[in-house]
């Protein structure tokens, strides 16, 4: 049985491996200190992956990720555990942190598995695919995207029949349903947090009608449909295929909204439904679309330049709170929204919806510290002791954070955070080495 | 572990079986996928006339097409005249 704990050492211990965990790996393990980079995904990259394109730029976000995940995945100093979740962490001493982290079985050996897709094609069970927000189905025996990294099939045994039949095709016997969860107790120096947040999830809010109506889906679910690798051959619409020609944004869903109890500004939804209203005027030149918003925060570089291609481009910005929606015979939506610059309430129809779900703190890491030591925010993003000073410093000395566990931004503040966290904790190992 | 490599999956069959409801799904899945299948063996259609072939809501037809388009085993046709709606067929 697997269920001992295994002991294991490392210089840094660095939890979630999105943009910021990754990038403050690269930083440790390029200096020469040995990393263990703990992911509860079955792939690395974070959400970032998932994304079409970046603003302002719009530059390919899977042709920026997939080299910095393949040089995380490659290098020598630094060790990743994919479905894997650290349970607790307690420090010590100065340079001492044990960790608990339990690490779920795949059922395939990625070292010997060559992604060729056979158990893919083989198994006969479908299910909704995480990975395209739901939108399309997988199989259970799955490699969980195209640019996953791992690039290596994956089981998912909760939706598994046991059939066998991935393994009956497989050419190099890389499936084994004989592996068992692992458990690891760690021993680390340094900590980095970098566990990310949680996308607002809109059924929250009911009158939106998220689920109800199939033609109201989130922004990230544009986002898989405007991507590459998108689900469907073209952008439609979930409720009925129709490719949509009139399509609406709902901006601050769940963000600067006391209701839910998040009032902060997610600092991204703007830049991002602005880029992915670009993207289809691109990709649906006859189609109209509309942005229903609060007021549009373009405060960073290039932000509000890009926010006047838009409007160049024939985006309709409208400056309008968005109170209802509901849905017609057909599938179109109708948007009850007051016209704030007129002073009235107004109701528009569309053939689609998206919601730009705000931003919020990771609940998964709320309690990972013995006797409660790590500090959060009001909003529950980890506090940092010192923001104008050492903006990565924590409550717990020698304990970092990088990227969107301190609070919502976007990727290049992500990786400046990460440059920030991992600089910091490069200077607590060498203040103190042991000799 | 006396398991044979390849020959696992009956090892965690033995040991724990399988859930009632992912049988169930399974054969849900089977019966929509023989359906669509079936319906498009004499024609082309666009999903809501499989919809209503099929006397499934819109949204479930859209999700299994589009599954089975992603298997190998659909292939998306034609648009139509208003640039609107695709047509699905089988792939041969």
């Amino acid at each position: 049985m697997s269920s001992e704990n295994k002991t294991i050492k490392f210089d840094a211990l660095i939890v979630g491996a999105g943009i910021a965990g990754g990038e403050a790996a690269l930083n440790l393990a390029n200096s020469g200190y040995k990393v263990l980079l703990v992911e509860k995904e079955r792939s690395i990259g974070g959400k970032m992956i998932l994304l079409s394109k970046v603003f302002p730029t719009l530059d390919c976000s899977a042709c920026i990720t997939t080299p910095k995940v393949s040089e995380i995945a490659r290098h020598k100093n630094i060790t990743i555990f994919t479905e894997s979740e650290v349970t607790d962490i307690s420090k010590t001493a100065d340079n001492d942190f044990i960790a608990h982290i339990t690490k779920k079985p795949r059922y395939v050996h990625v070292e010997d598995c060559t992604a060729c897709q056979l158990c893919e094609k083989a198994c006969p069970v479908s299910v909704r695919d995480q990975y395209q927000y739901g939108l399309i189905g997988r199989k259970a025996a799955f490699i969980p995207f195209s640019i996953a990294n791992p690039k290596a099939a994956a089981i998912d045994i909760e939706n598994c029949t046991l059939c066998g039949a991935c393994e009956k095709v497989c050419p190099t016997s890389c499936i084994d349903f004989t592996m068992e969860t692992e458990y690891f107790e760690l021993h680390a120096k340094t900590v980095i947090m970098a566990s990310g947040f949680s996308l607002f999830d809109p059924l929250e809010i009911p009158r939106y009608g998220y689920e109800r109506y199939k033609n109201v889906i989130t922004s990230m679910q544009m986002e898989r449909e405007i991507a590459p690798t998108r689900p469907y051959n073209t952008i439609l619409r979930p409720g009925d295929g129709k490719v949509p020609d009139k399509i609406a944004y709902v901006l601050c869903v769940g963000s600067r909204d006391q209701t839910v109890g998040n009032p902060i500004c997610s600092q991204i939804c703007c830049m991002y439904s602005i880029k992915q209203a670009q993207l289809l005027m691109g990709a649906l030149p006859m189609a109209d679309v509309t942005i229903y918003y609060i007021n549009i925060r373009s405060f960073g570089k290039g932000f509000e330049e890009f926010y006047q291609q838009a409007k160049g481009m024939g985006v309709n910005f409208v400056k309008g709170k968005v109170g209802k929606i509901s849905e017609l015979e057909n599938g179109n939506l109708i948007l009850r929204y007051e016209d704030i610059s007129e002073g009235v309430v107004k109701e528009a129809e569309h053939d689609m919806v998206v919601l730009s779900v705000g931003a919020k703190s990771n609940p998964s890491v709320a309690n990972i510290f013995q006797e409660g030591r790590l500090k959060f925010d009001p909003y529950n993003f980890i506090a940092q002791s010192d923001l104008m000073g050492s903006p990565s410093k924590t409550s717990i000395e020698g304990v970092f954070v990088a990227g969107t566990a301190t609070g919502p931004m976007d990727i290049p503040d992500s990786i400046l955070s990460a440059g920030s966290a991992s600089s910091d904790a490069i200077s607590y190992l060498i203040q103190h080495e042991t000799v | 572990m006396e398991t044979k490599t390849g020959k696992t999956a009956k090892y965690l069959r033995d040991k724990q079986g399988v859930p009632e409801h992912v049988k169930d799904e399974l054969k849900e899945f089977n019966r929509i996928k023989r359906a669509i299948t079936e319906a498009l063996k004499t024609e082309d259609l666009t999903i809501a006339q499989l919809s209503e072939q099929l006397n499934m809501s819109k949204p479930d037809v859209t999700y299994y097409v589009m599954s089975l388009v992603k298997y190998g085993v659909l292939a998306v046709g034609e648009i139509d005249d208003m640039d609107e709606y695709y047509t699905y067929k089988l792939v041969k």
